[in-house]
């Protein structure tokens, strides 16, 4: 029994990658390497900033522009065409 | 429920920098600064372009929900205000009252 274990101790120390004998993972991890900037998420994240911040300036150009009209609007049915 | 109802179109709209906006945009640029504590990156120097992403969607999510905001009291200012019109009974204006009816009568002691 214990030499049984020892054996099986022994042999795990020795693998090296894992082999198909004792594991059938379809999973490998990679060791995640920091030194080079990510910079496609860095680009991605840059075009998101500036889209949302030009969607927004678009927006309240046009909020601004209805509530302008409107106000006319208003004015020109309360006052009649003056 | 319309998040943002036509009519709300009538109001003016909030100017771009508004109390919403920039709360939520400070969160959201605390948020960037706290990933960077919890990733052990440098709090500030580190990841500028999440801490300007994560800012800008704040704000833009602040300027919708100050909109809506907005909407939201202007329509209970409106049934407020029509409520009181059309009750003025319950709402009148107290008398002022002259000085000279709330004073007791002066009796001098000499």
């Amino acid at each position: 029994m214990a030499a049984a274990l020892r054996a099986a101790r022994g042999l795990r120390l020795a693998a090296g990658p894992p082999s198909l004998a004792f594991t059938r993972s379809a999973f490998v991890a990679k060791r995640r390497n920091h030194d080079q900037p990510n910079w496609f998420g860095v680009g991605l994240a840059f075009s998101t900033s500036a889209a949302l911040w030009a969607l927004l300036f678009k927006q309240h150009n046009e909020d601004v522009m209805e509530y302008e009209r409107r106000k006319e609007e208003r004015q020109h049915k309360c006052t009649g065409c003056s | 429920m319309v998040f943002l109802p036509d009519e709300s179109r009538s109001l003016p709209p909030p100017p771009l920098v508004n109390k919403g906006s920039v709360w939520l945009g400070l969160t959201g640029w605390i948020a960037a600064l706290l990933d960077n504590g919890f990733n052990h990156r440098p709090i500030i120097r580190a990841g500028v372009h999440r801490q300007i992403l994560f800012t800008t969607v704040g704000w833009f999510v602040g300027y919708y929900l100050a909109k809506r905001t907005e909407y939201v009291h202007a329509k209970v200012d409106r049934e407020l205000f029509e409520y009181v019109r059309q009750h003025p009974e319950d709402f009148k204006a107290a008398e002022k009252k002259r000085i000279g009816e709330l004073l007791e009568d002066f009796h001098p002691i000499r």
